[in-house]
């Protein structure tokens, strides 16, 4: 581990107080992410990873009760933060880039006049610095004629562009941290090209740690250092990108890769795998493993209590963690589990 | 040609833009579409937001009319079908399946409705039906009373396409089917429409921005540019040698989830332009990498080719021979 990382999360619950009884989103969640990584949550609507980025800004619902042993930026504990910390923090230390930057922007201010205002709540700028800022860095998002933009509404831009203003905005008061909310998944695949390797470039320019949230373990395998999977409120699996795609541990990762069709490697209409069943409402504490009932492995031992995170030991990666009780070998496994139950619904 | 089930001959939709305070002007959505697509097969469509593919969609199932050219359907004119015959050849499943479903209904008031809305059957005989189609699309029969709110997105989807499916039509136009869906349910979903396809010799159009999706199931590709068809062929050539810059691009921008993979480089520089304004010449030289300033600026490329057509005059892909034969046509 690197001496300090820039994001420190130490089981990090969020739980929602319902009338009939408590959701638990997010059910004790580790992260780091040192300098100039970037770690991938990966996983599918509903298993916490959003709420997990919105606990880390401080952006939580007021309903959700958030708890945690950690969260420290660069070493500051924020576990005690309040209101006010949080507002100085935002923007400035951290910063996120949402999917949609239609509803992200505000559509009744020109880009320029947001741009300075988040500049001038962080920093004692004038407003013409503030110009030369925005300019600066709207010149190296890749915006072509900054100068209009900045007089221009957000819905004078196309997606792509309104995209890459988010991703300025990010960058004004150079933070340490940026979270990206699935920042590609509304636009073009062409520009979602574009945008990605913008975020990649201007990351290793400038050393920012990165939180990339997405469903799309393809975007994941251009972008990540680090994947940690999600599943049910649990990180199910941590590892490095490349080990984790090549030999997914947790069934849940395994279910996934086996689901995505690959133009060149999948022939057409070959009957693809799938995770039968649907992520289980998070209600109540878990007694037993939380994919018992759509893992195709599934045996005694997987009921018998909560499963632990692991060190898996495997010779190809470092750092390797599973919350599965199956072997790391990969014995046992065959990617005819995914399709046996074809109409399995 | 009998088992031409669509086709259609120069086709342009144009839309009126402005007019209380801006200029008035015609935005051409729809800017000659020739195609023709034969029965059983499937057809994917893909290009950028903004091309078209969604007004074409409108137009083959009648909810817009085109501006000029002609789409005939099993053989005649689009409008010489009635508003209930039209929909008993061509039905759409749409992308969102939590707005396209009316949450009042039930599942089974909703898989029902176009056989009630015709007329067709009792009763007894419309709810047997509606238990048969549940069944094909893999819904479970529990869920028939429930209510869109009570099931999960791939339910909904199977739903949207039973409703589709229930009047036997011969085309079924889907509307980026699984881009609303998560990863493990698109796969069901395409597991059922490949089925589905294979035993009722369904014609199907798939409009998806996700070309893995358009390689799984289609046939033939169209890929689509400022209204119209720049490349058009077999899949399987498509995939492996696309000749218009545009579809490389498009191609290139897939992101395999392997180890190792590397983002891509697409040369796609400039914006998409606008459709109110199109370029000169090659409406794609502003973004091509094999732009040769000059032919490109001003001469609109014809379709080449026969059974793999494309408008370009600097195609990709071609041996050397290809290409020298290819020269004369430039």
């Amino acid at each position: 581990m690197e001496a300090s990382p820039i994001l420190d999360v130490r089981n990090l619950k969020v739980d929602i107080p319902l009338t009939d009884a408590v959701l638990h989103p997010v059910r004790g969640i580790d992260l780091t992410v040192a300098r100039g990584e970037t770690v991938a949550i990966v996983g599918e609507s509903g298993c916490g990873k959003s709420l997990t980025a919105l606990a880390i800004m401080g952006l939580l619902p007021r309903n959700a009760r958030l708890t945690s042993e950690r969260i420290a930026l660069k070493g500051e504990s924020l576990t005690s933060a309040g209101r006010k910390r949080w507002r100085q923090l935002r923007g400035d230390r951290i910063a996120m880039i949402f999917q949609d930057p239609m509803t992200a922007l505000d559509p009744c201010y020109r880009i320029g006049d947001q741009m300075r205002e988040i500049l001038q709540q962080h920093r004692r700028v004038s407003n013409k610095e503030a110009r030369q800022r925005s300019l600066e860095l709207l010149g190296k998002v890749g915006i072509p004629s900054p100068e209009d933009r900045l007089s221009q509404f957000p819905h004078q831009l196309s997606g792509g562009l309104r995209q890459r203003v988010m991703i300025a905005m990010a960058l004004l008061c150079e933070p340490e941290l940026i979270i990206a909310d699935e920042p590609t998944t509304a636009l073009d695949v062409t520009i979602q090209a574009q945008i990605l390797r913008l975020l990649r470039d201007i990351q290793r320019e400038t050393g920012i740690g990165l939180v990339l949230i997405t469903h799309d373990l393809g975007v994941v395998a251009g972008m990540a250092d680090r994947i940690v999977v999600m599943y049910g409120g649990e990180v199910v699996e941590v590892g490095a990108c490349d080990d984790v795609l090549a030999r997914p541990l947790h069934p849940y990762t395994e279910g996934l890769m086996h689901s995505i069709p690959v133009p060149g490697e999948t022939r057409q209409g070959q009957t693809l795998g799938f995770i039968p069943g649907v992520v289980p409402r998070q209600v109540g504490e878990l007694t037993r493993c939380g994919f018992l009932e759509r893992c195709p492995y599934a045996h005694a031992k997987c009921g018998a209590g909560p499963i632990a995170l692991r060190d898996a030991d495997v010779s190809d990666g470092d750092d390797r963690m599973m919350r599965c009780v199956l072997p790391a070998d990969g014995s046992g496994r065959s990617p005819e589990a995914w399709v046996r139950d074809v109409e399995g619904a | 040609m009998m088992d031409d089930v669509l086709v259609m001959q120069g086709v342009t939709r144009d839309y009126p833009v402005g007019g209380a305070f801006a200029k008035k002007r015609t935005l051409r959505a729809l800017r000659g579409i020739d195609l023709t697509v034969s029965r059983g097969r499937t057809l994917g469509l893909v290009g950028e937001s903004g091309c078209g593919k969604s007004t074409l969609a409108k137009v083959l199932l009648g909810v817009e009319e085109a501006t000029s050219g002609t789409v005939l359907v099993d053989g005649h004119p689009i409008e010489s079908y009635g508003r209930i015959e039209r929909a008993k050849l061509i039905q759409p499943v749409f992308q969102d399946p939590y707005s396209s479903l009316n949450p009042r209904m039930t599942v089974a008031s909703i898989i029902g409705a176009p056989l009630q809305v015709r007329g067709e059957g009792t009763g007894d005989s419309r709810r047997k039906r509606v238990e048969e189609v549940a069944g094909e699309v893999g819904l479970p029969r529990h869920l028939i009373g429930a209510y869109p709110s009570q099931l999960s997105g791939g339910q909904r989807q199977r739903v949207a396409i039973a409703r589709a499916l229930i009047g036997e039509p011969k085309i079924l136009i889907c509307d980026e089917p699984t881009s609303a869906l998560d990863v493990s349910v698109q796969s069901q979903i395409l597991n059922l429409l490949h089925r589905l396809k294979q035993e009722l010799n369904l014609t199907m159009i798939l409009i998806s921005h996700n070309l893995a999706v358009v390689h799984h199931l289609a046939d033939e590709v169209a890929v689509m540019y400022l209204g119209r068809i720049v490349e058009h062929g077999p899949s399987q050539a498509i995939f492996d040698r696309a000749h218009h810059p545009y579809s490389s691009a498009l191609l290139k921008a897939v992101l395999p989830p392997r180890p190792g993979s590397r983002l891509p480089e697409l040369g796609l520089e400039a914006e998409f332009p606008s459709p109110l304004n199109p370029p000169s010449g090659c409406p794609f030289h502003p973004r091509c990498s094999n732009d040769d300033g000059t032919t490109c600026h001003e001469i609109d490329p014809e379709p080449s080719g026969t059974s793999h057509t494309y408008r370009c005059h600097h195609p990709d892909n071609f041996t050397q021979t290809a290409a020298q034969d290819q020269a004369p046509a430039d």
